[in-house]
């Protein structure tokens, strides 16, 4: 499947992983082509590579073999140190588990990618406060993650991952932590937000009842797609 | 500045295991500062002890030769102008006192007995023998000379009278008020011969056996030298020893305290290496606990290290702020135990200090650690620390983000 403004191209990739002697294959010749603003949803079993290929996607690991392009770079191109800053500019991630950096505030936490950008003082309390106006977080903004509930930090996770405007936003299980109404809660804000932004979504899920969020819907299975189609 | 904010907040969110590794340096720490101000008090003492022995903190001398032969033997050393350059060397900062000295071989006699004696002499004014028991303070301005069991030190204005080491008046048979002779061989061969009284009878270790002292204006008419082969002068300030050196008139010869007493030296640079030992010694179990612990800590946040990454944070700024956490809870560490040190100096010092008896007197030494104490502590913790904190972080940044939120 292609796009004409396509962000995403991934050519016969592999990734094994060395578990003790033996190597375990956890993406097996996947080709895939993902446009710009698109909301793709990856599912499948446990194990079946989800997580892996958005690891690869988000430049977090890399491919045994095969090519990724993303926005017109090749991944395997870059320094270490390149990635890092291309990450910065151009992804956004939302984890399962939230990840907040938990000796920083919730202000501090969806800061942290704009300091990195050396983004002006001014400019980052901006933004900071405009996304957790739109989270509903705004008063909380001086509190611990600590003293947050799993929806709410999910929505700080969610504003950390935005605030820098990125064109992909990358969340693996962005509701596995959450009960069922908060979860569809957080998906309606990340729909909400990615439209809006024009960025491309792209989401892995267990749970069908999320997947139908997304306008494309990648089945895995041992680490191949095994089903690629546009949902209504 | 983030980091450090950052690095800051993890230490004390993370209080238990902070407060593990820092008490371990703390404690460290704290005794090395007290056990480094007792020992530096003492070697302050020993220093002063060994200049107002008999070596004050300068000794000029007409020729170098003197140094090597003259003490006893002083009678072709007679310095020049001795008055004038007394004067001179008086006006100097930082001098307190300068006076003659001078020193012969004679043989005692009384009665049957006879004893080959050392004899110094000094103007009686600097001149002082401690009382026989009790912690004493003895006076800055003069020598002290040992510890008298008997008697009296040389008055001033009294010629002719010897105060003498304990085993040789035992060796002679001699009693306070006893008169014994002295006889000298002077230059051309010449005996000469003289009564003196004993005013008293002194105890120090080493030099009892051959020592006496008599006051210099009978010592310098009785060996016919009216010219001193030595002037020594003692500094009120010990920094100052290196100016008034350097103020002297040219073609004198000269010794600083430093250069006469090579045993001080000796000990000195044992002592240092030793306290050297020591540091290395508490630094190296620091390193291995804070290494242990920051191994440790970089496992437990192996999520967070990979979330920065994932952020964007580059490999070198997470290694950044776990050095900066070694390095902090070094600071901390180090802080705190060289306050505690002091603190536990101070409080010595306010009990009386340490009692010390070097066998023939005694004192109270005090623990005063000096300034000095805080950044040679201070600077090998936190970069010990550091040094603790770069094998684990070197080892968070090999791996890459998605093994890092794996292992998490």
């Amino acid at each position: 499947m292609t796009n004409e403004l396509e962000l995403i191209r991934i050519r016969n990739a592999a990734k094994h992983y060395q578990l003790e002697k033996a190597e375990v294959p956890a993406l097996v010749d996947v080709n895939l082509a993902i446009g710009q603003g698109e909301r793709v949803c990856l599912m499948g079993p446990s194990g079946s590579g989800k997580s892996t290929l958005l690891n690869i996607i988000g430049c977090i690991d890399s491919l045994t073999a095969g090519s990724i392009e993303i926005d017109g770079r090749q991944a395997h191109t870059l320094s270490d140190a390149q990635l890092s800053e291309f990450r910065n500019r151009t992804m956004g991630f939302v984890f399962q588990t939230f990840n907040l950096i938990p000796v920083l505030s919730v202000f501090e936490n969806v800061e942290y990618p704009l300091l990195l950008q050396r983004t002006t003082s001014a400019e980052r309390r901006e933004r900071v406060d405009e996304l957790l106006e739109r989270v509903g977080l705004k008063d909380l903004r001086r509190r611990s993650p600590e003293r947050l509930s799993g929806g709410q930090r999910q929505r700080v996770a969610i504003a950390r991952a935005l605030v820098t405007r990125p064109r992909l936003v990358i969340a693996d299980e962005p509701t596995a932590a959450l009960d069922h109404e908060t979860g569809r809660s957080i998906m309606q804000l990340m729909v909400e937000l990615n439209r809006s932004a024009g960025s491309t979504l792209i989401f892995a899920t267990h749970d069908p009842a999320v997947s139908r969020y997304a306008g494309r819907l990648i089945t895995m299975s041992d680490g191949r797609i095994v089903e690629d189609r546009e949902v209504a | 500045m983030k980091v450090l904010v950052m690095a800051w907040r993890s230490i004390l969110r993370h209080a238990r295991r902070t407060t593990a590794t820092v008490s371990a340096l703390v404690v460290g720490l704290t005794g090395m500062v007290v056990f480094q101000g007792f020992l530096g008090q003492m070697m302050r003492d020993f220093r002063d002890g060994t200049i107002l022995s008999g070596i004050g903190h300068l000794q000029v001398a007409a020729r170098d030769q003197y140094f090597v032969d003259g003490e006893f033997n002083p009678f072709s050393y007679g310095l020049k102008d001795s008055e004038a350059l007394s004067t001179a060397l008086e006006r100097q900062p930082g001098v307190q006192a300068v006076f003659p000295s001078t020193g012969f071989v004679a043989v005692a006699g009384l009665g049957d007995q006879s004893a080959t004696l050392l004899v110094k002499a000094y103007p009686p004014e600097r001149m002082y023998f401690a009382p026989p028991a009790g912690t004493v303070k003895a006076p800055v301005d003069r020598f002290n000379l040992g510890t008298l069991t008997e008697g009296s030190s040389v008055s001033p204005g009294v010629r002719n009278s010897l105060v003498l080491g304990e085993t040789a008046a035992r060796v002679l048979g001699a009693r306070v008020g006893d008169v014994v002779t002295l006889m000298a061989i002077l230059p051309g061969g010449n005996l000469e011969g003289r009564d003196f009284t004993i005013s008293g009878i002194f105890s120090s270790p080493g030099r009892d056996k051959s020592f006496a002292y008599t006051d210099y204006a009978t010592a310098s008419d009785f060996i016919r030298m009216p010219s001193p082969p030595v002037l020594i002068a003692i500094a009120s300030d010990i920094g100052a020893v290196e100016g008034i050196a350097d103020s002297l008139p040219r073609g004198l010869s000269f010794r600083t305290w430093r250069d006469l007493a090579q045993l001080f030296v000796q000990v000195s640079t044992i002592m240092a290496s030793f306290l050297g030992v020591i540091r290395a010694i508490i630094l190296l179990v620091t390193l291995f606990i804070l290494a242990n612990s920051m191994s440790r800590m970089v496992l437990e946040r192996m999520k967070e290290w990979g979330t920065l990454r994932a952020l964007g944070t580059r490999k070198r700024d997470i290694l950044f702020v776990i050095l900066s956490e070694g390095c902090l809870q070094g600071l901390l560490g180090a802080v705190l135990g060289i306050a505690f040190g002091f603190l536990v100096s101070a409080v010595i010092d306010v009990a009386g200090g340490l009692p010390y008896h070097n066998g023939a007197q005694a004192y109270a030494i005090m623990v005063r650690p000096g300034l000095d104490s805080i950044w040679l502590n201070l600077v090998p913790s936190v970069a010990t620390a550091g040094l603790a904190a770069l094998l684990p972080g070197l080892r968070a940044i090999r791996f890459s983000p998605s093994e890092c939120l794996r292992e998490a």
